[in-house]
């Protein structure tokens, strides 16, 4: 059973079942290591701004480096008037991180790489955006979907088009994120299975690709949680900035 | 006196050292990585949802295969738009930085 490499993927119940009506809302590993990701984030924050040296110690140079990175790519990709935006991406960044690299940990359950975590999360961002988009700019937000200098007979199928390619921004910015924390921690896992399979003798090239494979699952879980960042200030941009 | 030149040839070569590492970094950081990853998935995302709306107003309209085939399309079109318009948009942030 534990050779399956679906296995780690298995959400079970943790404590009492809690159902209210027909929605259960029992307490679960995913929900364990979503709370796990969020304290070890409030704690590393809470650790380096309690100190405010003027040179830094490790911890307060992490939380500094992580607040000027997210905060140079708001500026740089959707401009000064995202700021008040700031923490909402900075939130989403370091949950979307942290639950990447805890799921690293042996032993540990990837949140992301089940694509309902996934999903809400890049639905609340296309709800968001869109709503903002409305608010900034009201009924002129549907100018989005009309790009200029396009012939009249044409428009119509164009206009499809780009709402089509609208609806697709939560889909694709989900199933990124999931299939990529799903199909890494599968692969490790076979691997890791291969190890035991060929035992003594042949194992040994298998555990060398493990070890770099999981190298690059950690490159990859950074990679995600900067790309799902990114793409949020993109939308943002368009939302706030109509002209493309 | 001359301690003081020593070190600042020192740091002009430390200086120096640290902006030709800067220029061979550049083209190869990890931005340039979750670019590449993102564009596969922008082309594949579109499709679903184009096929996946047709399908669901063919349930509406009752036209069963006729809208689904349609969006499909459409749907392939808005993945080469996206995938077009994002590498546009590297371009253009490129050509930024470059100058």
């Amino acid at each position: 059973m534990s050779t399956n490499p679906m296995h780690q993927f298995e959400v079970y119940r943790i404590g009492p079942e809690i159902s209210l009506g027909s929605v259960n809302l029992s307490f679960t590993n995913a929900s364990l290591f979503m709370l796990i990701s969020a304290a070890t984030i409030l704690l590393l924050l809470f650790l380096g701004t309690k100190k405010k040296l003027l040179v830094p110690t490790k911890i307060q140079l992490i939380t500094e480096m992580s607040y000027s990175f997210v905060a140079k790519m708001i500026n740089d990709t959707a401009g000064s008037k995202a700021k008040p935006f700031f923490p909402f991406i900075f939130t989403l960044f370091m949950f979307v991180l942290f639950c990447n690299m805890i799921g690293m940990l042996p032993y540990s359950f990837t949140v992301t790489s089940h694509i309902i975590v996934t999903f809400i999360l890049a639905a609340i961002v296309f709800i968001g955006v869109t709503i903002i988009g409305f608010i900034q700019h009201g009924i002129k937000y549907l100018e989005l979907f009309v790009p200029k200098g396009v012939p009249v007979l044409l428009l119509p199928l164009i206009v499809v088009i780009e709402i089509i390619s609208y609806l697709s921004r939560p889909v694709s910015l989900s199933v990124r994120l999931f299939a990529n924390m799903m199909a890494g921690h599968t692969m490790l896992k076979v691997f890791g299975g291969f190890v035991i399979s060929l035992g003594l003798l042949g194992g040994w090239l298998p555990l060398g690709f493990s070890v770099a494979l999981t190298g690059l699952e950690i490159l990859v879980a950074f990679l995600q949680a900067y790309v799902f960042a990114i793409l949020t200030c993109i939308y943002l941009n368009d939302a706030l900035n109509l002209h493309h | 006196m001359k301690q003081i030149k020593e070190v600042s040839t020192r740091l002009e070569i430390a200086k120096k050292k640290i902006a030709d590492n800067h220029k061979i970094n550049k083209g190869s950081n990890a931005a340039s990585l979750g670019k590449a990853l993102k564009i596969g998935t922008e082309l594949v995302a579109s499709v679903v949802v184009g096929t996946l709306l047709g399908f669901i107003l063919d349930g509406w309209f009752d036209t069963r295969p006729w809208l689904t085939i349609s969006f499909f399309f459409m749907g392939v079109g808005a993945g080469i738009l996206n995938v077009i318009r994002s590498a546009k948009n590297m371009n253009k942030k490129k050509d930024m930085e470059n100058n």
